[in-house]
């Protein structure tokens, strides 16, 4: 799992601690959600376009 | 009153544009202090635009069904020497000095602009609850949110202010607020209708669309919307001139045979987590298309589960992107909006570019679908509109926050690309309409309008007003 407080600390303009604590479970529950599908994705994949 | 009867009345002399629009500019004046639909209304130039399409057609100028209609514009789109605010701070005194793409077609076509209605924050939510211009009220509960974000153009069109009201749709923002007020909402095909002078949320999902009454309604608006250069054929225009540029737009006749066609009705996902009420009414829309000799075929939709989370990511990237010249005045964004634009920061390039290769998959998986079948009829939200305020809901047993619920049948939509036509399928027992949608293959509007004004005819849910204003 990212620490996500730690990728916080690194970006400007700052996010203020609390406001950091309200989103760290949801980008949790995010990357829980999507790191299995990235993972799945097949060597070479294209990138989608508009056509 | 629909558009074609109101334009056979214009042309009947009946009444002229100038009537029509004194009529809605005085029900907004009477109405807007209760659902704040509208931001701004623009009554001097409404009046003179009115008088001019009256004088053009006394002189035989014939600008079509929309021409001396009264209708309102999503406070997203620019429009030229009119405050242009997006429902944010940020944009309050912005005045464009262009209009949208979509506000010149309409205008072209000689509709009436009466004014900008209001939205969820910088379209960037649901609830269209806005902590700067006030929250939208439900015209049919005022205690209940209208949905968004397009939700100033929904509760206009309940409320019977207008004929038709433009919207924009990246995650629902048509479907929803046109589920929750008992309207029809069409998100078309990604790019169908230019996104030029519409300011932005997410560039690869946001999607502009026409909101109205009825299907027809809509079938009319999206012909003046569309983007003409550079179409290409539609599935359902085979055997005809495919070059779209001189053809008129489908508008389904007044009987819609839709015999044959294949309806397909998903058995995973859509009716997962339903409330009973609406469950209920979309398989009776269902039974409905069948009694008028549509074939029902159960189908297994590609996992919309992996389709909402990479649109979850795309839109978190892409949001921070177009705003990010304002990210340091945190003090100008509402608490929401601000949570979405801090969890988009924390995302990395890898990320977006890993979601855009996922969608690249399941746009190709879905697609497949299309062979077996000509449209899938879904639910729109699980729920009937929650009350304002509201943060959790219980659905089907299970609390669910509010955004991430309603968006749950809406958001994979967008990350697809593909038409969604939402309308009415019925109340639920406390009297709130329930929407349901009809997704069709890219570019295949035309079906869906078709179909949908089979189902509009047979139910005779659609069009109408809510009466508790």
């Amino acid at each position: 799992m990212r620490d996500w407080r730690k990728i916080a600390a690194g970006i400007a303009p700052d996010i203020p601690a609390e406001d950091v604590e309200k989103i760290v479970p949801i980008m949790e529950a995010l990357e829980h959600a999507f790191e299995p599908l990235r993972a799945a994705i097949p060597q070479g994949a294209d990138m989608w376009t508009s056509e | 009153m629909t558009i074609l009867e109101a334009a056979a009345g214009l042309r009947a002399r009946k009444f002229s544009s100038r009537e029509l629009v004194d009529e809605s500019l005085r029900r907004i004046a009477q109405s807007n202090p209760k659902i704040n639909a509208f931001i701004t209304v623009t009554e001097e130039s409404a009046k003179a635009r009115a008088s001019q399409a009256d004088e053009e057609l006394a002189r035989g100028l014939d600008r079509g069904p929309l021409h001396g209609l009264p209708i309102a514009h999503k406070d997203l789109m620019m429009t030229r020497g009119v405050r242009t605010t997006a429902g944010s701070k940020i944009f309050a005194d912005f005045v464009p000095g262009v209009d949208a793409d979509v506000v010149k077609k309409l205008d072209d076509a000689g509709a009436v602009m009466v004014g900008k209605t209001n939205l969820h924050e910088l379209a960037y939510g649901i609830t269209s609850n806005n902590p700067h211009f006030g929250a939208v009220h439900n015209p049919w509960d005022l205690e209940r949110i209208v949905g968004g974000s397009s939700g100033g153009s929904g509760a206009a069109l309940a409320a019977n202010l207008v004929f038709m009201a433009t919207g924009t749709d990246t995650g629902g923002s048509i479907r929803i607020p046109s589920s929750f007020c008992g309207t029809v909402g069409l998100k078309p095909t990604y790019e169908r209708v230019s996104r030029r002078g519409v300011i932005p949320l997410g560039l690869t999902l946001d999607h502009i669309g026409p909101m109205a009454r009825t299907v027809r309604d809509v079938a009319v608006s999206f012909n003046a919307m569309l983007s003409r250069q550079g179409d290409l054929p539609t599935p359902s225009r085979k055997g005809g001139d495919h070059t779209a540029v001189d053809q008129p737009g489908y508008i389904p006749p007044a009987h819609v045979d839709i015999r044959g066609l294949r309806i397909g009705l998903p058995e995973n996902f859509y009716f997962d987590r339903l409330d009973l009420d609406v469950a209920g009414a979309v398989r009776n829309a269902v039974q409905t298309a069948a009694a008028l000799g549509a074939r029902i075929v159960d189908v297994r939709v590609p996992d919309i589960g992996a389709l909402n989370t990479v649109g979850r990511v795309l839109l978190l990237v892409e949001a921070v992107s177009n705003l990010r010249p304002y990210l340091s005045q945190r003090e100008k964004f509402g608490s929401d909006v601000l949570a979405l634009l801090d969890q988009g920061r924390l995302l990395s390039g890898a990320d977006y570019a890993d979601a855009q290769r996922l969608r690249k998959i399941l746009v190709t998986e879905f697609s497949e679908l299309w062979t077996h079948v000509d449209c899938v009829l879904t639910p729109c939200t699980p729920t009937a509109a929650p009350k304002i305020g509201q943060t959790t809901m219980d659905v089907g047993g299970v609390t669910e926050d509010v955004r991430l619920a309603t968006t749950r049948m809406m958001r994979a939509i967008n990350v697809l690309g593909i038409p969604s036509l939402a309308m009415p399928c019925g109340f639920s027992t406390s009297g709130l309409p329930l929407g349901m949608q009809i997704l069709g293959a890219p570019r295949n509007e035309d079906m869906l309008l078709r179909i949908g004004a089979a189902l509009e005819d047979a139910m005779g849910f659609a069009g109408r007003i809510a009466s508790r204003l």
